[in-house]
């Protein structure tokens, strides 16, 4: 039985080989994946393992921009270059070794520097799904940035030196339909059932069951039973506080009666009726991010160019001034019930979302033909997935590179002032750009020059800690650890720093899990790490 | 890197335990560290799914060792570094203290807690350091291990494992894994290797079936026929309808016969194969399926056919072997549990599910990326650099948490080294530890395998018997055979008994206070193991633990409810799964984790 089993269509050698990934971000996500088009700048250590870790779940295709050549010190640090490639073009190097890692991905290269392509080809860095820099000077930096977000294409920018990690991640709008939240209530809508439910659930009167037709009644039943009891006892009203669904559980708990002569037992499903009080009595709410993101100017504004997620938000938001809901997501959760009473509470349930669903699905057609869009912008599939995850809806804004390097003031002082705080090395990683943009070296990358180096540097953070007029000084031994570095790559931390890069590449492109925002710093002495957002 | 990094960097030996996702990634920062001898030990062979992440390994390399091409892939990258390649298992008394005392450091990358724990045992022994280290999914874990510096792997009992009662797979199924657990155990009767604990028909001995001062009587489908299950499946020579009829209808009748099952619960409808055949009913939840043929649930009559036609194709691949191992990745063995697992959830009135998601909680898979193993590795030989150094105060567990939509710490470490635990029944000077047994029913042989060596770990134990000085349990072959089938109270252990227990492959001495304990409800387990006897109070959960041939579940699986949540105690991904293993008994993380405690 260890001989691979036969091909068959249910399961094709793809859907085998990505079968432990697919448990995380589902064939949908897999398929955004597979039409991603990443553009690696710089294959250094750490940009050849990030790409890495994208190829191997199996992106659509990568492209690697690369002016240099292969040294000796690549080698050292980069898996993904032959020892016998010194001189070589960098990007076709690690092209064709990264290519061997999937089949089923494509790769290409341009053995120039990426100022020059920036320069020379039109439109180029905009064709992709994202772009990814490591190493990057700051004279190319800041026009890229700028470039990118008038395209609205995310960039991630990487830098891996000593002991020191840093990745930034510029999205100027990004939108996450499946946030997937750590833990979700079921969907039950037990307060306000819509017609069909509640008459369904008015049928059944749990008292009058006998023995054995009561253990084969699904919980949701039983609580909407009692529910209704407690309401006609109680004046209308819901239990709300703890005592309140004290009551009501009594109620459900007190339900058997004895058997002639025997003891009275509660039946599996009542004792999860009384556990589905805990969490299905709230009434159904419309949550803050949501709310904000209905009211945003994007989707109260939609133009021909704005993306099929916004045209379903208005949608969303026709729907939910009409009925003061969220749709239904239209699962049940598991029920201990005989098959025919749970699948007739299903099938309403999940009708009942279809039919939601199909209703902001004509509204979103209705809003993208009034736009003047096609009759496909907007997919039936899309929008059942969207009304499912509607309550995990997230927007993204962050900010430009470009802004913060020539914002005047930056206010650090918060961060800088709290002995903890991770911080400092950000504003020693500025200083360090700028001061490879002036001598056109990395700080302490010759051994005679490790101390005149440090002074300079020093120099340089504190111009720029005046700049931001912060009254702050670094301590002298920070600024002397970068230097000591010399810009030498340590291969594990570009490992650690790559497989984190690379995940939130995989969350941007699959549009699942919220992206970190906007700025993550790694420090390898102490095995801490950072968000900051910027 | 300083000098003296350097320096211990390329004079040091470092062994890596398993290459699979975490160990691909440690060997590649290895080489790129300047490390120039390593060993890699691992068991298992190449699977398609390894390629999502496995990077060391590609198609053309399916079915072949592990660590013998993760050895031929690091040297095509640099030919210069001394790597010794071993396809094997790390339990193996081939890999005694001196082979362990020839490392400076042990690497981690396992995937299963019984490897682990007898790794750490032998570091401990050997004073080796040991870096260990596991992901399942988006989240992951490093940790340092020095003897007399941290904890040990074992200092703190890890959390309770998901564990089913014997009586609960073979007569009241209540949720999906009760039928998929079932269907596995089917799966083995008529297939696999034998076992007695993965008896398929009901369970007469069920106390809960039991009548006061009424004895029941042994009939076809009870317990007494379970021995010849298999011979007679061979002699209706495996017919479909037969067997069907067996399992879905008859066995099912003599289920509803044990009446006091049925009082609060909703009791079972046979199935006749016919009526499956013929089934029409639930067409309607067909409809709302995805895409995918994976994720469709099958219907009662699709579950049928595929029954009939899985049973011939198991059949076939059975001829001229003694047995067959059930392997999630095999299409027919996991299309034969898929349909078997639905059609007993249709006669229980449990919800159905699709092959794709009884093959996550069957295979018990842990989704596993590239992402998560690429951080986990670096942290590992970032941490190794300050073992190496002897810094161990700067090597605190470090946990990766990418998921969480709330968390701004990506990576968070601890503040400081965890100590060890004094009471540790594993790494405390004077190991102690209580074991509740019922010595009147268990057997020498029992307390040997279940105890001794399922629940504590031991690979060869022997026990000397305090005060008489008799020697009990002996590893030596033919020295103890006698004591086998006897009773523990029979050879003198009783309540209050001592047993001086000594592994030397692991080079540990353990103490057992031996109480006599007689499970009183239903869920009790068999026997219990209590390193501090406060924990009795306080702590119920390690009763679910430790806990006889027990089901275990360790993972976490983010898609599916049914999946218990152990959120990184005990991460998996590291080495691939363990198949033939000396003892211990192999507790596979991805196969075998799925088993019962019989009641």
């Amino acid at each position: 039985m260890s001989s691979p089993a036969p091909k068959s269509p249910e399961q094709t050698d793809k859907s085998k080989k990505y079968d432990r990934q697919l448990r995380l971000w589902g064939d949908h996500g897999q398929n955004l994946l597979e039409n991603s088009k990443v553009c690696l700048i710089n294959a250094t250590a750490l940009g050849t393992e990030i790409l890495k870790s994208l190829i191997l779940p199996g992106i659509g295709s990568f492209t690697i921009v690369d002016g240099e050549k292969v040294t000796e010190e690549d080698i050292g640090s980069n898996f993904f270059l032959e020892s016998d490639s010194i001189g070589l073009s960098r990007a076709q190097v690690a092209t064709q070794c990264l290519l061997e890692h999937n089949p089923d991905v494509r790769g290409d290269y341009i053995d120039e520097s990426p100022e020059h392509v920036m320069s020379h080809t039109q439109d180029f860095f905009n064709k992709f799904t994202v772009v990814i820099a490591t190493a990057l000077p700051e004279k190319v930096l800041i026009p890229l940035s700028k470039y990118l977000w008038e395209s609205n294409v995310p960039f991630v920018v990487c830098r891996s030196i000593g002991f020191l990690g840093y990745i930034r991640l510029q999205v100027k709008e990004h939108t996450v339909i499946e946030a997937h939240p750590d833990s979700e209530n079921p969907d039950l809508r037990l307060l306000s059932p819509w017609r069909s439910l509640r008459e369904h659930l008015e049928s059944i009167d749990v008292a009058l069951l006998d023995q054995k037709s009561r253990s084969h009644v699904p919980a949701l039943v039983i609580l909407f039973y009692y529910l209704t009891k407690y309401k006609e006892l109680n004046g209308g009203l819901v239990p709300k506080t703890r005592q309140e669904k004290d009551i009501l559980r009594k109620m459900i708990r007190d339900s058997p009666v004895a058997d002639e002569g025997s003891i009275k037992l509660l039946e599996e499903n009542f004792e999860e009726a009384i556990r589905y009080t805990n969490t299905c009595l709230a009434p159904p709410s419309i949550p803050h991010n949501v709310q904000a993101i209905l009211d945003d100017d994007c989707c109260k504004n939609l133009t021909q160019n704005s993306p099929p997620f916004w045209i379903m938000c208005a949608a969303l938001r026709e729907f939910v001034e009409c009925e003061e809901t969220l749709p239904i997501k239209g699962s049940l959760p598991d029920m201990a019930a005989d098959t025919t009473s749970y699948i007739t509470l299903q099938q309403l349930y999940h009708r009942q979302a279809e039919l939601q669903a199909e209703i902001i699905y004509r509204k979103a057609s209705d809003i993208a033909r009034d736009l003047g869009l096609p009759m496909d912008t907007i997919t039936q599939n899309e929008v059942k997935m969207f009304c499912k995850h509607a309550s995990e809806l997230q927007v993204i804004r962050g900010s430009c590179i470009a802004d913060e390097y020539e914002r005047t003031r930056l206010d650090l002082s918060f961060y800088l002032e709290d002995p903890d705080s991770l911080m400092f090395y950000y504003v020693i990683l500025r200083g360090l750009e700028r001061f490879i943009s002036e001598f056109n070296t990395y700080p302490g990358q010759f051994d005679d020059q490790v101390e005149p180096d440090v002074l300079k540097l020093k120099g340089i953070i504190g111009k720029l800690l005046s700049e931001w007029s912060c009254s702050q000084v670094l301590r002298d031994e920070r600024v002397h650890e970068v230097c000591r570095y010399g810009g030498a790559e340590i291969h594990s931390v570009s490992a650690v720093l790559g497989g984190c890069a690379a995940h939130e590449v995989i969350k941007l492109i699959t549009h699942q899990y919220k992206p970190l925002d906007n700025a993550f710093i790694y420090d390898a002495i102490s095995s801490n790490s950072a968000t900051f957002c910027l | 890197m300083n000098v003296p990094l350097k320096e211990a960097v390329a004079t040091s030996k470092v062994l890596v335990v398993g290459s699979g996702g975490i160990g691909c990634e440690v060997l590649k920062n290895l080489a790129l560290s300047g490390f120039k001898d390593i060993e890699i030990i691992d068991l298992d062979t190449i699977d398609v799914s390894n390629l999502n992440r496995q990077f060391l390994f590609r198609k053309e390399h399916v079915g072949k060792p592990k660590a013998v091409v993760a050895r031929e892939s690091i040297l095509s990258y640099n030919p210069d570094i001394n790597i010794k390649a071993y396809h094997d298992s790390i339990t193996s008394q081939d890999y005694g203290l001196n082979f362990f005392k020839r490392f400076n450091i042990v690497l981690n990358a396992l995937d299963n807690r019984a490897a682990r724990n007898h790794v750490n045992r032998m570091c401990l022994a050997a004073d080796v350091p040991l870096i260990e280290s596991g992901t399942s999914g988006y989240s992951g874990q490093v940790e340092l291990i020095k003897k007399g510096v941290t904890q040990c792997y074992e200092c703190q009992p890890k959390p309770p494992q998901k564990t089913f009662p014997g009586c609960t797979i073979r007569n009241t199924p209540s949720e999906p894994v009760h039928c998929i657990v079932w269907a596995k155990h089917l799966f083995n009767q008529l297939f696999g290797e034998d076992d007695p604990d993965q008896d398929v028909s009901p369970d007469t001995e069920d106390p809960e079936a039991k009548i006061e001062g009424q004895e029941h009587t042994e009939t076809e489908s009870g317990n007494i026929k379970r021995a010849s299950t298999r011979q007679w499946t061979q002699e209706i020579k495996y017919d479909p309808a037969q067997l069907f009829n067996k399992f879905f209808k008859n066995d099912i009748e003599y289920l509803l016969k044990m009446e006091n099952l049925w009082k609060t619960r909703k009791p079972p409808v046979p199935l006749t194969w016919e009526q499956a055949a013929s089934h029409e009913g639930d067409t309607a939840e067909e409809e709302n399926n995805v895409k995918s043929q994976d994720m469709k649930v099958w219907s009662l009559s699709k579950c049928t056919k595929i029954f009939a036609d899985t049973v011939g194709v198991l059949k076939e691949e059975l001829a001229g072997k003694t047995f067959l191992v059930w392997d999630k990745d095999d299409k027919p063995a996991m299309d034969f549990v898929t349909a078997c697992a639905n059609i007993r959830a249709h006669i229980f009135t449990i919800s159905t599910k699709s092959r794709f998601e009884i093959k996550s909680i069957a295979g018990n898979i842990i989704p596993a990326i590239a992402t998560a193993n690429a951080m986990i590795a670096g942290l590992v030989v970032l941490h190794a650099f300050r073992v190496l150094l002897q810094d161990y105060q700067k090597c605190p567990s470090i946990y990766l948490r990418q998921k969480s939509i709330h968390s701004k710490f990506v990576l968070a470490a601890d503040k400081q080294i965890e100590q060890a635990n004094p009471k540790c029944y594993v790494c405390s000077p004077q190991p102690f530890v209580n074991v509740f047994v019922n010595t009147q029913t268990m057997t020498v042989k029992e307390f040997e395998t279940e105890l001794l060596k399922k629940s504590l770990n031991m690979v060869a134990p022997d026990a000397i018997l305090d005060g008489k000085g008799m020697v009990v349990i002996s590893s030596e072959e033919g020295e103890t055979e006698v004591n086998n089938d006897k009773k523990l109270n029979e050879i003198g252990i009783v309540d209050g008994s001592i047993l001086k227990c000594d592994d030397f492959l692991q080079n540990y001495e353990l103490t057992v206070a031996i109480n006599h304990y007689e499970p009183q409800e239903k869920d009790d387990p068999l026997y219990k193991v209590v390193a501090n006897p406060d924990e009795l109070k306080a702590k119920e959960s390690i009763n679910g633990e430790k806990n006889g041939s027990e089901e275990k579940k360790e993972e976490e699986s983010d898609e599916d409810d049914l999946m218990i949540v152990n959120e990184l105690e005990d991460p998996q991904e590291g080495s691939s799964k363990r198949r033939k293993l000396n003892p211990p008994e192999d507790k596979d993380a991805e196969d075998d984790d799925l088993c019962v405690v019989e009641s």
